[in-house]
């Protein structure tokens, strides 16, 4: 019996969206676990270690927060916005997820005879893909903070907004290099010319802007200026609760993933080894996992900034760097090519 | 892969391109020039204006075209060219001391005057319509800020807003146009759309296209139905900017309303000419009739330029070398003209004050005696009486219609001209047989003001009475 | 090639089912016991004063702005990137003017304090 191969694509697809869905949704749930216990090492606190603990982690913890979180009231506001209330958080979580359409996570292998490859979907425009998806990330957080119709949430996803379209810029910019140099825009393609040497090793520059640019986009200290608790209690979260809420917080740390990912995709290789050791999906995960420690040992080291110096850096600092590298890389690639 | 370059000639677009890089030359001096010096900037940005003009001469009479057929230098867009740079001098000549009286003295005036000039050039010289678009754009974005750039005045504020609405209105007209035009032909080259009417005179896409390229280009020009932005937006900005768009846009749309008519639908089954020929009855009508209801100068001035709008579309209508020339020429005059007269208006204010009621100009002919009488002039000209450049853009042009057989048309034409020489005569009379109004006392006209209006004077009864160099020039044609 | 994006598409179908019962669930589960107050906007403790739609600082009007003009560069930036070997110094030149006049408008905003926040 023969599939028509659009067919085969499909449950193809289906599969590997319902597995990277559900890995994504499990390293979430295992990444707040994660968070609350280096922060309390940190701090020399102990940390979670009650719920099905195990040498003193409680690695049942997600789980109950999870029941928690589905059996608590969900209600909506009387002056809120109902439908855009609702949807926000759906948004939210929704971009988040649909940036690992383009991620490769493996190399292509044969498995009994069938070719499978460990990407949703490789298209020509990934990078391009991955920064649209990226901005529209931010309607989740202005339709939230303008739904809830409260000043808090107001404020909170207008700095949010503000914030993370100022750091695109640079974001954006910062990949350029990698570009010039693997010709493509295909993370399948920039990935696969990894192979031997790793991008960041030409584009330290652009690998750096990229990063501080990123902990920016997710609202990561030292930039978490939109959730400043001490001036706007949760900034746009600040109405939401239930799996409303549960949605918002899974978009965030998702969103964490994804940017980790983009840089071990663009910078540190992907599935690729150092010198093509062992390519495969365990590098990407552990380079995924160094960014996420980083990311969280920047937020128990570093005091956040203020809103005007958050906006000149990225405005008066980042910018021009990331412009600078492109312009250094052109002249390099240019020279040395000649 | 090999990548092909197109043929860039950048000599032709190098008016442009001056006045372009004046632009940001005059931006980066503004953010070090200290605010009593930043007059310093309106005469760099003439220097710029001057030579984009010297650029423009050297590229006469040697018809070339750049970036792939989408940018010509032909004698009909240099001509215009030259008309765009003399109405931008002159109007900056007259924002020197408008925009200190005004307390509006930012560099960033001159900026914007630079940039719109930019894209009256790229305008009258495109020959693709995705240029023209962008040229059309690029000359109203500044525009919009100018007509509110006196940011503390609620009515400069309201006209800007206003302008802004409607013109981007009248852009997505234009654009969906385009649309249409590429929807029936496969290309927006005013050219080739030719070539493809050509081959099969009758496309119903195109004739939705070109209606909606119609709307577009009659809103910038303001032909009746679609002036009603105009007075408004004429009376709310500053004079100085009024001066400046009356004439700059008028002669770029114009430039790009004749060659995408003349050029791309010639062969056109439909007979637009009538459509036009309805449109300039309506214009000139309408706008002769409202401008006798007048009492403000600058709204009576606004619904003139309207009517003025109309007897140029005769011109368009007539077709033709004859119809062609005989617009270069009236636009000339009608830029001299009227930058003559705005000018005037701005030489008699006294600081923020200005004479915007007919009843203000009272006894103005004793204050002032010079400036009166040649405001006398251009009203005189406006109206198209002899030997002023007014009469003979207008004997041009009527003779042009009735020589292609639209006699009609100038008939009416004629008729209009006679009811607007009441209106015009009106401040004439105000001036010279009125007592002086209380209030206004004599200030001491402004130097350079007085110097813009000179020039213009010097411009309008040169063109009256020594016509013909003016008209050999306008007779170049297009680059096809 | 367009089949290239099926997957995608398939994967926004799952993924909106995905929030989609996520959020009906959390409306069907849990209690429901609202009362005036508890609707109420947060205002930390206080009683709500005014409403939250009201005029807000210029300056993310303008931060807006900026971010298109320099989200347009970007889309500019990634196809001459992808291709810039085989444009070569005609490239580097030719991005090098646009980049030219788009700096002086950011020297300018710069200059005139657009990006302080004060």
């Amino acid at each position: 019996m023969t599939l028509d191969p659009i067919v085969i694509t499909l449950i193809e697809a289906v599969v590997k969206t319902i597995v990277v869905i559900v890995a994504l949704l499990t390293a979430f749930a295992y990444l707040t676990l994660v968070e609350r216990y280096v922060i309390a090492k940190i701090q020399s606190r102990i940390g979670p270690n009650r719920v099905g603990a195990i040498g003193g982690i409680a690695l049942l913890q997600p789980i109950a927060d999870a029941i928690k979180m589905i059996f608590k009231e969900d209600f909506w506001p009387s002056q809120a916005d109902k439908i855009i209330y609702t949807i926000a958080p759906g948004i939210a979580v929704g971009t988040a997820l649909l940036a690992w359409a383009v991620m490769p996570l493996h190399p292509s292998t044969e498995i009994f005879g069938y070719r499978v490859d460990f990407f949703i979907a490789d298209v020509n425009i990934g990078v391009l893909y991955l920064l649209a998806i990226g901005s529209l990330g931010v309607y989740g957080i202005v339709l939230g903070g303008w739904g809830s119709n409260n000043k808090y949430s107001m404020l909170g996803a207008l700095r949010s907004t503000a914030q993370m379209i100022s750091y695109e810029v640079s974001l954006g910019l910062a990949l350029v290099g990698v570009l010039m140099i693997s010709g493509s825009l295909s993370l399948v393609t920039i990935v696969e010319k990894q192979s031997f040497i790793w991008n960041v090793v030409w584009q330290p520059l652009g690998f750096i802007i990229y990063f501080i640019a990123a902990v920016a986009e997710v609202n990561r200290l030292p930039f978490d200026l939109p959730e400043a608790e001490t001036e706007l209690v949760a900034g746009y979260q600040t109405e939401y609760s239930s799996l409303k809420f549960a949605l918002f917080y899974m978009a965030e740390y998702i969103n964490m993933i994804t940017v980790s990912a983009i840089a071990a995709t663009m910078f540190l290789g992907g599935y690729q080894g150092p010198f093509g050791i062992l390519p495969g999906v365990h590098w990407l995960v552990l380079k995924i996992m160094f960014f996420i420690f980083v990311m969280m040992w920047m937020r128990g080291t570093l005091p956040r900034f203020r809103y005007d110096q958050l906006m000149r850096f990225g405005w008066q600092v980042l910018l021009p760097l990331a412009l600078a590298n492109i312009f250094i890389t052109a002249l390099v690639m240019l020279v040395v090519g000649a | 892969m090999s990548l092909s370059v197109p043929d860039l000639n950048f000599r032709v677009i190098a008016p442009a391109l001056i006045v372009a890089l004046t632009a940001l030359i005059v931006l980066l001096a503004e953010l070090v020039t200290p605010a009593p010096r930043k007059r310093w900037l309106g005469v760099l940005g003439l220097i710029g204006l001057l030579i984009a003009a010297g650029a423009t001469v050297g590229l006469w009479g040697a018809p070339a075209s750049a970036f792939g057929g989408m940018v010509v230098a032909d004698n009909f867009g240099l001509f215009l060219t030259l008309v765009i740079l003399l109405g931008a001098a002159l109007s900056i000549l007259l924002a020197l001391d408008f925009v200190r009286a005004h307390r509006v003295d930012q560099g960033e005036y001159y900026v914007l005057v630079l940039f719109a000039v930019v894209g009256m050039i790229l305008m009258a010289t495109a020959t693709d319509l995705i240029v023209i678009f962008l040229a059309l754009e690029l000359l109203s974005l500044p525009l919009y800020i100018l007509a509110a750039f006196k940011r503390a005045d609620a009515r400069s504020l309201e006209a800007g807003l206003k302008y802004f609405l409607l013109g981007a209105f009248s852009s997505a007209f234009f654009l969906y146009g385009i649309a249409f035009i590429f929807g029936g032909t496969g290309t927006t080259n005013l050219m080739k759309i030719a070539d493809a009417l050509a081959k099969n005179p009758r496309n119903d896409l195109l004739l939705v296209g070109a209606g909606l390229l119609l709307v577009g280009f009659a809103f910038k020009v303001a032909l009746v139905p679609f002036h009603w932005w105009t007075p408004d937006v004429y009376d709310g900005a500053p004079t100085a900017v009024t001066a400046f768009m009356s004439v700059g846009v008028k002669a770029a749309a114009f430039g790009a309303f004749f060659r995408a008519f003349l050029v791309a639908l010639p062969a056109f089954a439909f007979d637009w000419r009538i459509v036009l020929a309805a449109l300039a009855v309506l214009t000139m009508t309408l706008g002769n009739v409202a401008a006798l209801l007048q009492s403000n100068v600058k709204r009576m001035l606004a619904y003139s330029s309207i009517a003025h709008a109309g007897y140029i579309l005769i011109a368009l209508v007539a077709m033709g070398a004859s119809g062609l020339s005989s617009a270069l020429f009236y636009l000339l005059a009608y830029t001299l003209t009227n930058l003559g007269a705005f000018g005037a208006v701005i030489a008699l204010s006294d600081g923020e004050r200005e004479r915007l009621e007919i009843r203000d100009w009272g006894g103005a002919a004793r204050q002032y005696p010079f400036i009166a009488a040649m405001f006398a002039i251009f009203m005189l000209s406006l109206a198209g009486f002899p030997p002023l450049a007014g009469f003979t853009g207008k004997f041009l042009i009527f003779s042009a219609a009735v020589e292609t057989g639209w006699a009609w048309l100038a008939v009416i034409g004629v008729l209009n001209s006679l009811v607007s020489a009441y209106f015009y005569l009106r401040p004439i009379v105000q001036m010279y047989m009125s007592e002086p109004v209380p209030g206004w006392d004599r200030i001491r006209v402004a130097p350079l003001v007085a110097l813009a209006l000179v020039l213009a004077l010097i411009g309008v009864i040169a063109l009256g009475l020594y016509p013909t160099p003016a008209i050999v020039m306008a007779t170049g044609g297009f680059l096809r | 090639m367009p089949v290239d994006y099926l997957p995608i598409l398939v994967m926004i179908a799952i993924v909106t089912a995905f929030a989609v019962i996520a959020l009906t669930l959390s409306a069907m589960t849990g209690p429901r016991r609202p009362n005036p107050t508890k609707l109420s906007p947060y205002e930390s403790g206080m009683p709500p004063f005014g409403s939250a739609r009201r005029r807000f600082s210029i300056k993310y009007y303008l931060t807006a702005v900026l971010f298109i003009l320099f989200d347009i560069e970007i889309i500019f930036f990634y196809p001459w990137a992808v291709l810039f070997r085989d444009l070569g110094w005609f490239g580097l030149s030719a991005m090098g003017t646009f980049m030219l006049v788009l700096l002086i408008g950011y020297v300018y905003v710069w200059r005139k304090g657009g990006f302080e926040w004060d």
